[in-house]
């Protein structure tokens, strides 16, 4: 076990490499420009490959195109590099190519603050491409050693459900300093908790089996099984076809293969929710951090309040909002994106409130004049764009 | 084509379903039969496509194994697959021209900088007809199509002295040539070298499309008039051609193997790297 003090590109840089990522390609964007320059250092001395692309879009079409010859492999980026993703992502949700995606958020609309956090593709890592007919496998760290941990987990689930699998992280979590650890050996790999799955061949002849199966290898180019991929609708064989029977059992194949099997991805953490709380926070990345601390400091004051940190956000965890309370979503943007989702999680008679905050993180003190004022059913003071009862 | 159809292509995608008339078949065949000359097996072959008439005429005809792009795109997914294939992998791809010289140009230009090996075949149709034909980027100008019902007032990649084929060899492409698909062993011949160039080639290959190029541009959808213009307008990389348009044809540019192709290169390289750092 290596112990050292880095930060979390340097830690998603690590656990690719522990996951057997041998090709990276990317385009250097901050706040996740390091992650290219680490790939850039570390993968050579392994024997993988860094390319830097033209631009985003080719990034990712060169990931799927060494993903096809049997490499692992990953991209990274922010917000304006991810919405160039759009049109690769497509390719390979449709024709189920494991690879990983990081985006390091941070704040916009569109190019924003570059050195500043920010939650804003929160909807766009659900509905990354066009077409629909498909869900996603979203992971969001926040900390520079769960940035690892995830890291390695992501490509774990790319490998078993044969698609890509987006890192949600943001810039406080990417450019962060902390102690991590990095596990030398497979055991250390093993005793983290940590799963690591060679990449498979599949050898035909089914390559898109019309089930919600999983663990079935992904098809790769170069062993001459004939195999062939491909945009557009397939047939079981991966012909073309404009017939709408096979399109059915396409889009059921990539919509089910990931919500028959969610037990597989969803991950959070819940703190003081089993009393019955009145006022339960909801957080995922870096504020989930600030959210964890203030509602500790709460329940020592005597507050009834709880909390639940996400960290598989797709498929959204319904199942975890099972107590009726006030919801509290803490985010970093103005526009409350995971609001609509708590809203349509939570049990009925609950209430979903707001909390936002843009390219900087809420206080426990903000937090805390928040929760005191919706356990006391008071009005919210009218600064509209921060704080908004829903 | 029924001896190379038997032995390389899928029963199943045989006949096309490309209009009669059109000149894609025998751009196909060429391509085959150039494998077929040299020697190569299914299994050395991965077959890259895009979209449009090209790609889905062309995508998962070949036995072995294949891709397709979506639009533009099938270089840089080549680019990657070149990295992980092993070296002596063939990838042919075979793509339109609105893919190749239109929306994917900016990938083509980097696969021929960084000469990523393989060898890119453009069936050229002179516009965007699987979409029912409008102008491109080799429409020739001032001919009518879809979206120029008053002429092309676009000029394209082919005319006023400048050749698509230039940019490609400042870009570092090495091997370059154009034959129409009404040419014949001689447009064979040049796709044998360029699949055995180790780097990026490139054949452009223009052929006629009957349903929508002649139906808009010659106002006839008999074959034979696209045929016979086609003909009018071919002439030899040396001479001046017809006033108004020209496919200028032969091999522009041999420079096979002068430079080191781009994924052996990084595997040396990073063999090195990893030799001063073990």
């Amino acid at each position: 076990m290596r112990r050292t003090l880095d930060t979390g590109n340097a830690a998603i840089t690590e656990g690719a490499i522990i996951a057997g990522c041998r090709l990276f390609a990317g385009y250097p964007i901050t706040p996740a420009t390091e992650i290219a320059e680490n790939m850039s250092r570390r993968l050579p001395q392994v024997g993988g490959y860094y390319v830097q692309a033209e631009d985003e879009m080719t990034a990712l079409h060169i990931c799927i195109g060494g993903s096809l010859g049997g490499l692992k492999t990953m991209t990274a980026t922010s917000g304006p590099g991810f919405i160039l993703y759009a049109d690769p992502m497509g390719w390979a949700l449709g024709s189920e190519i494991p690879l990983v995606v990081v985006n390091a958020q941070r704040v916009g609309p569109v190019s924003g603050i570059t050195g500043a956090p920010g939650q804003g593709e929160f909807y766009m890592s659900r509905y990354p491409t066009q077409g629909g007919n498909y869900e996603t496998i979203v992971l969001a760290p926040n900390s520079v050693q769960e940035a690892f941990s995830i890291t390695v987990e992501a490509f774990y689930l790319a490998e078993r459900f044969r698609m890509p699998v987006i890192i949600l992280a943001d810039q406080l979590v990417t450019d962060g300093w902390e102690s991590l650890s990095i596990p030398e050996t497979p055991e250390e790999v093993e005793a983290m908790g940590l799963k690591v799955v060679p990449r498979r061949i599949n050898k035909g002849p089914e390559f898109y089996p019309a089930t919600d199966e999983i663990d079935i290898p992904p098809v790769v180019l170069g062993h001459n099984t004939g195999a062939a991929c491909s945009d557009w609708t397939p047939t079981p064989e991966g012909y073309d076809t404009e017939e709408v029977d096979f399109q059915h059992k396409h889009a059921y194949r990539l919509i089910y293969k990931v919500r028959n099997h969610k037990d597989l991805i969803t991950r959070y953490e819940s703190y003081f929710v089993d009393d019955n709380p009145e006022l339960i926070l909801v957080a995922y990345g870096s504020p989930s951090r600030v959210v964890i601390s203030a509602v500790k400091q709460a329940r020592e004051k005597g507050m009834k309040v709880g909390a639940l940190r996400l960290i598989s956000l797709w498929p959204f965890p319904d199942e975890i909002f099972k107590v009726q309370a006030k919801y509290l979503s803490v985010e970093l943007n103005y526009d409350g994106q995971l609001v609509r989702e708590v809203q349509r999680a939570m049990p009925k008679g609950s209430e979903v409130h707001f909390f936002g905050k843009c390219g900087e993180l809420p206080t426990v003190a903000e937090l805390e004049e928040m929760m005191q004022a919706l356990l006391a059913g008071k009005e919210i003071k009218a600064r509209k764009w921060e704080w908004e009862a829903w | 084509m029924d001896y190379l159809a038997t032995k390389y292509l899928r029963p199943r995608k045989i006949p096309s379903t490309a209009c009669s008339g059109c000149g894609l078949g025998q751009a196909h065949k060429k391509v085959v039969k150039a494998i077929d000359e040299l020697g190569l097996d299914i299994g050395d072959v991965i077959w890259g496509t895009g979209i449009g008439c090209a790609g889905r005429q062309t995508f998962n005809t070949w036995k072995g194994d294949n891709f397709a792009g979506t639009h533009g795109r099938a270089y840089a997914i080549a680019t990657g697959l070149r990295m992980a294939l092993p070296p002596d992998k063939k990838i042919i791809m075979t793509v339109g021209d609105g893919d190749a010289f239109g929306i994917g140009f900016l990938h083509l230009l980097n696969c021929a900088r960084r000469n990523v090996g393989m060898t890119v075949i453009v069936l050229d149709n002179l516009g965007y007809q699987s979409t029912g034909g409008q102008y491109g980027w080799t429409t020739p100008q001032g001919y009518r199509t879809d979206s120029s019902p008053y002429g092309n007032r676009e000029p394209n990649w082919t005319q006023e002295g400048r050749d698509v084929l230039n940019i490609l060899r400042e870009a570092g492409a090495t091997f370059l040539a154009r034959y129409t698909s009404l040419q014949g062993q001689e447009a064979v011949e040049a796709i044998k070298k360029a699949i055995m160039n180790n780097g990026f080639s490139l054949v452009h290959m223009p052929y006629p499309c009957v349903t929508n190029f002649a139906e808009r541009a010659l106002g006839t959808r008999k074959p034979v008039e696209i045929y016979k213009w086609f003909e009018e307008h071919t002439c030899s990389l040396h001479e001046k051609g017809p006033e108004d348009f020209a496919f200028r044809t032969g091999i522009y540019y041999d420079a096979s193997n002068s430079r080191p192709e781009f994924s052996n290169y990084m595997r040396t390289w990073v063999a090195e790297i990893q030799r001063r750092y073990s």
